[in-house]
């Protein structure tokens, strides 16, 4: 019995991971805003970007001892089915927690911009409704969609990124860490706690054409997605400064300095489609593993069922977890990371520890079984 | 009919209406005919301590063409003001006044009067940094001698419709660096040296300039008026962290873009080298600069090199240059000179008013941040006694269509 059906490319893979990084890119930056150091903030995007390899390159090599199995089914293989399973629904309120605070970054971000009257419900259930009905069909409707749109994602961003060239002053990147390394290791912490998202891969292993490609697209994904970054926040401090720090809603902010000529400015709306394109996406995808997380969890036979509860729950949670916008930037800044690192890093490392265990004790067995039959 | 194609047609129906009603924007919705664009905004405090805003809302059936073809008589724009014990308020207070309902999104002019701007304008820039409506990209200036709303009152340009239509006009030439010699400054860019160390704050310097009534009108087939009062753009306010603490005129102006390396073009004069009492006029074809701090025995000092070439653009009296091909580097000399005239003038007046408009202090942390880290706490001793060492490189290039001047018999 198979939940899920439907294949996936290892570029579509790519291009989910890449939307899922972009998210806190595009909306809100926690890397920058708030941050006590504003002009070493690339450093940290670079560092971060690279201190994230090693745990990802853990998270597909233990999805690729169990290729045809998801992180649910073999964490049960490798912890007993009692603590296999509550990995499971960690993982999965992880995942809801995400998608909460996405459908909320995305309507407090469409509330502050630009329609401050209208009630933030009315852009969360949109979002919401839209992503839950693409993830009902099913992982390959979502990969294909995220292969499309991460094209459209990077041409807005590059955009955005490009266009304000004529206020940009690049001399605001210097001095170079000139406070000593503490202020930027927060900063960094934030940019991993993100990539860590990755360990969402271990639902798709199983549903790769070929899952051999897993290495080159998380790899690929953890480059492009970290080039956009630190592109971003190179742009970002050259054109506001020190005023970095202070800003909301950052891309945004970047795409309201475009002014060319008197004919191509207020164009905001290119960090805007942007922003709506990751997050619906990257809710549909993550609205699609944890009804499959948890129809393997219970046993049951079709995860479509589950996503509009699924979706109805992250809504809840979305207007219940924050009260306010401030709520949600303080949770990034303090709840978020450590949140984010220690769980999906504590359960890869258990994981992977039970992984050379049972490997080893597995081999010995065998080992023991052979004397026997000889004996 | 089977069911599956029902159910199908059914969630098709309900998709249709739940987007057709969500992604409309209904709720916040606003007809351009119920709003009134504001092109410029003026910020004063009143004698009650309140604060007064005033703008200029364009009137549309004025500046839009009239079905006949020819161009309304009317005025082009609604002057009007109101107070509230913040800005905000103030803002919403306008609201009581006007029939539409004022739009700040396409204000280009955030005015400052210069009692206001003598108080500390921080304040005030906050709402407009975080107002989604207002623009980053808006020119902030300050009105010499006058307060916002007098200013707005009685200022027009001759050539354009809507004042804001005529000082965009000037910035463009300025922004294009015709003169060089006002700054150009946004709220983005104000907020930024705000912040950043070592750096302080200059502002468009505004002024009204008042004309003279026009002689009497004669009844006559054209319409004859002039505008009562028309403004000059040029020189710079100069701020103490966000306290307006003087200004500087427009030679001590282009003294600080020569410095800062903005100087694209503009007129110098120097004395003519043939004829006493005669002056020659260059223009300045393009100009490079750079500055370099440097702390050596706790002395800050500050090299800046600047490479300027020109072209000669006019000359008084009598001079061939082919005759005397030595008056042309006396000229390449003496534009030296002025130049270094500027530039001193501008650091003196800095020097005066304590204000590091130059961004010493800001480059000196780029360069070495560690000594700056131990200068800056006094860097307001360390500014006034900085030495500032000039070269400056001038070249003349070209001599326009004619060669000597005209030598009348």
């Amino acid at each position: 019995m198979e939940t899920e059906g439907g294949r996936i490319s290892g570029s579509q893979l790519l291009a989910l991971l890449v939307l899922t990084r972009l998210v806190p890119v595009t909306i809100e930056f926690p890397l920058v805003t708030g941050i006590e150091v504003p002009q070493d903030a690339w450093i940290s995007s670079l560092v971060g970007t690279v201190l994230s390899i090693p745990p990802v390159l853990l998270m597909v090599h233990l999805s690729l001892k169990y290729p045809d199995k998801t992180i649910i089914e073999y964490s049960q293989l490798l912890l007993g089915k009692f603590f296999g399973k509550i990995i499971g629904f960690v993982l999965v309120w992880y995942w809801l927690s995400i998608a909460a605070t996405m459908l909320r970054s995305v309507g407090d971000a469409y509330t502050t911009a630009v329609m401050p009257e209208t009630p933030i419900l009315a852009f969360i259930l949109t979002v919401g409704f839209l992503s839950a009905n693409a993830a009902r069909t099913g992982l390959e409707v979502v990969g294909r969609l995220g292969e499309v749109n991460m094209l459209v994602v990077l041409l807005f961003g590059f955009l955005t990124l490009t266009l304000p060239y004529k206020v940009m002053n690049f001399e605001n990147l210097l001095p170079v860490i000139a406070k000593g390394i503490r202020p930027i290791m927060l900063p960094t912490g934030t940019a991993i706690s993100f990539f860590v998202q990755f360990i969402i891969l271990g639902m798709v292993v199983p549903y790769l054409n070929n899952p051999q490609t897993l290495t080159k697209s998380s790899l690929g994904a953890i480059a492009i997605s970290g080039f956009m970054m630190t592109a971003f926040t190179v742009a970002l401090i050259a054109v506001f400064g020190p005023t970095v720090s202070s800003l909301m809603l950052p891309a945004f902010s970047l795409g309201r300095m475009i002014s060319i000529g008197e004919f191509l400015e207020r164009i905001e709306i290119i960090p805007m489609g942007a922003w709506t394109i990751t997050v619906a996406i990257t809710l549909a995808f993550f609205l699609w593993a944890s009804a499959v997380a948890i129809a393997q969890l219970l046993g049951l036979r079709r995860f479509q069922a589950l996503i509009y509860p699924l979706a109805a729950i992250s809504v809840a949670f979305s207007i219940l977890f924050f009260e306010s916008f401030l709520d949600l930037e303080l949770y990034f800044k303090e709840v978020w990371v450590p949140y984010s690192l220690t769980l999906t890093l504590g359960i890869t490392i258990i994981l992977y520890v039970a992984s050379l265990i049972r490997g080893r004790s597995s081999a010995s067995e065998k080992v023991i079984g052979s004397c026997h039959r000889n004996g | 009919m089977s069911p599956k194609w029902l159910s199908k047609f059914i969630s098709f129906i309900f998709m249709t209406a739940f987007l057709a009603s969500t992604l409309t924007g209904c709720w916040s919705r606003r007809e351009i005919e119920t709003l009134g664009f504001v092109t410029a905004l003026g910020v004063d405090r009143t004698e009650e301590g309140e604060i007064e805003i005033t703008v200029h809302i364009a009137k549309p059936f004025a500046v839009a063409r009239g079905t006949e073809g020819g161009v309304s008589t009317e005025k082009g724009f609604w002057t009007v003001s109101s107070t509230g014990s913040t800005a905000f308020e103030a803002m919403r207070n306008l609201l009581l006044q006007s029939p539409r309902r004022p739009f700040y999104a396409h204000n280009r002019f955030i005015l400052i009067g210069e009692e206001y701007a003598r108080a500390g304008v921080k304040d005030i820039l906050d709402l407009f940094a975080r107002n989604g409506e207002t623009r980053r990209l808006a020119r902030v200036e300050v009105i010499k001698g006058s307060t916002a709303k007098d200013f707005m009152q009685q200022v027009e340009f001759e050539l354009e419709r809507l004042p804001s239509e005529g000082e965009e006009g000037i910035s463009r030439s300025v922004e294009v660096g015709l003169s060089s010699q006002p700054v150009e400054c946004t709220l983005n860019s104000f907020l930024q040296w705000l912040e950043t160390e070592g750096m302080e704050p200059i502002a468009v310097r505004l002024e009204l300039i008042p004309k003279k009534p026009d002689a009497p009108i004669n009844v006559g087939e054209l319409l004859r008026e002039q505008v009562r009062a028309s403004s000059k753009h040029g020189g710079a306010a100069v701020f103490k962290g966000d306290k307006l603490v003087g200004w500087l005129d427009e030679t001590e102006m282009r003294g600080v873009n020569w410095v800062t390396g903005k100087v694209k073009s503009g007129i110098l004069v120097i004395d003519q080298p043939n004829e006493k009492g005669k002056l020659v006029s260059l223009e300045i074809l393009r100009a490079k600069s750079k500055f370099q701090p440097e702390v050596k025995n706790a002395q800050v000092s500050v090299t800046v090199k600047i490479e300027a070439e020109a072209s000669l653009g006019e000359i008084q009296g009598t001079l061939d240059p082919m005759k005397y091909p030595q008056a042309w580097t006396e000229m390449e000399s003496q534009m030296a000179e002025a130049i270094k005239r500027e530039v001193m003038a501008a650091i003196s007046k800095a020097k005066e008013l304590n204000s590091d408009i130059f961004g010493f202090g800001a480059a000196l942390n780029r360069k070495q941040p560690k000594e700056w880290a131990s200068l800056k706490d006094r860097w307001d001793l360390e500014f006034q006694r900085i030495d500032v060492k000039l070269e400056v490189e001038a070249k003349l290039r070209r001599m326009g269509l004619v060669t000597r001047s005209s030598e009348p018999k």
